[in-house]
């Protein structure tokens, strides 16, 4: 017995059993966030330009539960939140937490902290579906045509991704960016030239859908991505311990027996398509995808187990308190969310650059 | 019966660059195969392949008679377990999270680890020397803890086939020993451990086969006594290498010698025995001269020592007596030495006879013993009386002096450089 683990055990004595601490410490943060998303559901409905109490929303919500013998609420604030802001905050949580989960796929599939949808083109890939299906007309002629053609976008970045990343082990942090940034000016590329040729109500429909934002967002954009979003993340979620072996290395999952390159396949096209369904309903929201992932894996540790379900939770509670804040700092003005995120990860990302170059290298 | 893991022609190309070419490797139940060869020779490749990590491009691989590409992915899981010597992790995972990522091809879809995956996991983090580190963060561990924890995770996957990737890479002399003495152990409990490894001396004390990679092919393969011998290892790793006997660790001991400078053109007879003669025989050779020996015993230190080097002697029978006939045997190279020198070494009724061979010779140096020399001692009173009668003829000088006097007498031709 050599020394270093002769203390070390010493240590491990006081912590009685060694799952104890970690997993109390995992409940915690999952009743925090359970919570937290309660409260910004409640302050997403009933903040903004009407107030609504917080206790006709109670009242409503128990109407619409059942209840019998609640006073009837008002009308114009039944119509408010019924019609405008309860499929605005469902659509805001819906998006964070598939964006959230979209991230932390993709960075344990490339062993990479700093992947993200919007770093490996996959959010450029869909904005280009997007404007694909602007400038053809097809979006104003069906519902459908935009959040498909948004998720085939997204579907085709991340095959582009496949196939480099494929070519000699890509899992080196410069090469994905690398290659992300370039798929990524491909398709800004490609989005500008379509651009350039369309008409001026079409330009404008893609810009105001690129900013990035929850307004007038309406229950028929929930029908359409959430059939989509939730089955994806769930199934996203069953490969939870497939995400943990990915962190040994390609060839150490292969040796532990995972079907590498089937999982690889359907990983990146089950959160390409989440990505695109996401975005096709809010815009292009950049950053959530790097950053709840980053920030809950300090909280309850690397196991996709745990990660997963508690990036869904906190994205969502992330993309809330965003809109939540850009309705709210400026009335009547509406800050953009993907302002409001951006304005908050760009200096987060900085600062995992600095920590990773500190360190020696991500 | 065949092998558990039998491997023949197998073929890979990289890059454009045949890294295989019709290697093979056979492991059975009990044996601790060392796979060894300069870098670059394919032995991680060869290693990889038979885990089935890569596919060869040809080749026939089996594990226990069923060919290894029938197998699905976790069922061979389930039978080989394969330790890299990549040990970078990008997440900050505990190491007992780390261990039990080793229970995966043994769990069913919804199924989580049990508590007896937790106990194998710390019971072999306990058995690698690292107890107590079960919720230590692996990315906080050193180079050579890593090592140990993956040795670890190969245990806990539990697996009748063990392919260990230069495990000890990055480990001190201590923990390699540890780390070979379990791959050990484990072939012990009728696993089939394929090891691959640089360090000579430690694949000849701990493995039963060796096989020796050079390019893509196997140049020889055996047992560590066959294949670890000068004959196999100089045209593989390109320099001049020295097998002898490790008398303290036990197995062998491989060297590497200085380049030989040019030949001199001159011979030097060593008397010798007891391993006297062991550094004079390596420096006259580096200096290019022409060596023989004898008369020692065989499998005394100086006759392996020349039989390992090819240096032409004579040797008699172990405790043999020399006689008359070793003698004549003996004299002709003792007569055709430009110098002979008479090593020291204890003379009894043995040996008698190298003291009268030393007699016939054109020119005699006696090295005069030095400190951590074989003393020279005499067990009677004829051999001090024969010592003697040599000594009244002869230059009595300590080693360095022994090496000027060949220097100087056989330059012609080469101009030495300082």
């Amino acid at each position: 017995m050599n020394r270093a683990s002769a203390r070390a055990r010493e240590l491990g004595r006081g912590h009685g059993r060694p799952e104890g601490r970690a997993g109390a410490r995992r409940s915690a943060v999952f009743v925090a966030l359970g919570v937290g998303l309660a409260a910004a559901l409640v302050a997403g409905v009933t903040v903004g330009a009407v107030r609504v109490p917080v206790a006709e929303v109670l009242r409503m919500a128990a109407r619409a539960l059942g209840f019998r013998g609640i006073a009837q609420p008002d009308a114009t604030h039944l119509t408010i939140i019924a019609a405008l802001r309860l499929p605005r905050v469902l659509a805001a949580a819906l998006v964070g937490g598939s964006l959230a989960v979209a991230g932390v796929v993709m960075q344990g599939l490339f062993r990479n902290p700093m992947a993200s949808p919007e770093i490996l083109g996959i959010s450029a890939g869909g904005s280009l579906g997007a404007v694909a299906a602007i400038t053809t007309g097809l979006a104003s002629a069906s519902a459908l045509a935009l959040p498909a053609a948004t998720a085939a976008g997204a579907l085709l970045a991340a095959a582009l991704i496949y196939g480099i990343a494929g070519i000699r082990g890509g899992t080196s942090l410069l090469f994905i960016v690398i290659a992300g940034m370039a798929i990524s000016s491909l398709f800004n590329g490609l989005v500008s030239g379509m651009l350039l040729f369309s008409k001026q109500y079409e330009v404008n429909a893609y810009l105001f859908w690129t900013m990035g934002d929850f307004e007038g967002r309406t229950w028929q954009h929930l029908a359409l991505a959430a059939p989509v979003l939730l089955p994806g993340v769930a199934a996203l979620a069953l490969f939870s311990r497939e995400l943990n072996l990915f962190t040994l290395g390609e060839e150490g999952a292969r040796s532990l027996g995972m079907n590498v390159e089937a999982v690889k396949r359907v990983l990146l096209a089950l959160s390409a398509l989440v990505t695109g369904a996401a975005i096709s309903v809010s815009g292009p929201v950049g950053f959530v995808g790097l950053l709840v992932p980053h920030l809950l894996r300090l909280l309850v540790g690397p196991d996709h187990r745990a990660l997963v379900p508690a990036s869904a939770l906190g994205g969502a509670l992330f993309l809330l308190c965003c809109d939540l804040v850009g309705r709210t700092v400026a009335p009547p003005m509406q800050i953009r969310v993907g302002i409001i995120t951006a304005v908050v990860g760009s200096p987060y990302l900085l600062w995992l650059v600095v920590r990773s170059q500190r360190r020696g290298g991500a | 019966m065949p092998a558990l893991l039998e491997a023949e022609g197998l073929a890979y190309e990289a890059g454009g660059h045949r890294i295989l070419d019709g290697a093979g490797l056979t492991v059975d139940r009990g044996d601790l195969v060392g796979v060894i060869g300069p870098n670059g020779a394919g032995k991680t490749t060869l290693l990889r392949i038979v885990c089935g990590l890569i596919a060869p491009a040809a080749g026939r691989i089996e594990i226990g008679g069923l060919p290894l590409a029938g197998l699905r992915p976790p069922e061979r899981a389930r039978r080989i377990a394969f330790m890299s010597q990549d040990t970078s992790q990008s997440f900050a995972f505990t190491v007992t999270e780390v261990l039990l990522m080793a229970r995966y091809p043994w769990l069913a879809r919804f199924e989580r680890e049990t508590d007896a995956d937790r106990e194998r996991a710390r019971r072999a983090l306990a058995y690698v020397g690292l107890g107590g580190f079960e919720d230590r963060s692996f990315t906080d561990l050193s180079g050579g803890e890593r090592q140990l924890v993956m040795f670890a995770r190969v245990l806990v996957q539990d697996t009748e086939i063990i392919a260990l990737d230069e495990p000890s890479s990055s480990l001190d002399i201590r923990h390699q020993d540890r780390v070979f003495s379990m791959a050990r152990e484990l072939a012990r409990e009728r696993r089939a451990v394929v090891a691959s490894m640089h360090d000579l001396d430690a694949a000849s004390r701990w493995c039963s086969r060796l096989v020796l990679l050079d390019r893509g092919r196997v140049a020889a393969a055996g047992t560590p006594e066959e294949v670890l011998c000068s004959a196999h290892l100089d045209p593989v790793y390109g320099v001049r290498t020295l097998v002898s006997a490790n008398p303290a660790a036990g197995g062998l001991s491989v060297a590497v010698m200085p380049e030989r400078l040019p030949p001199r053109g001159m011979r030097v007879h060593l008397v010798g025995g007891a391993g006297s003669a062991m550094n004079l025989t390596r420096e006259l050779l580096r200096l290019g001269c022409e060596v023989t020996g004898g008369i020692a015993h065989e499998d005394d230190s100086d006759e392996k020592l020349w039989r390992s080097l090819g240096v032409e002697h004579r040797a008699v029978g172990a405790f043999s007596r020399i006689g008359d006939g070793d003698l004549e045997a003996a004299a002709a190279l003792v007569e055709a030495a430009d110098i002979v020198v008479l090593c020291s070494f204890p003379v009894g009724a043995g040996n008698l006879g190298n003291l009268r061979l030393a007699d016939r010779a054109r020119r005699l140096l006696v090295l005069d013993s030095g400190p951590g020399d074989v003393p020279r001692s005499f067990l009677s009173e004829e051999a001090r009386r024969a010592f003697a009668a040599l000594e009244a003829r002869a230059e009595l000088l300590p080693y360095e002096r022994i090496v000027e006097e060949v220097k100087a007498a056989g330059s012609y031709g080469v101009p030495e450089v300082p």
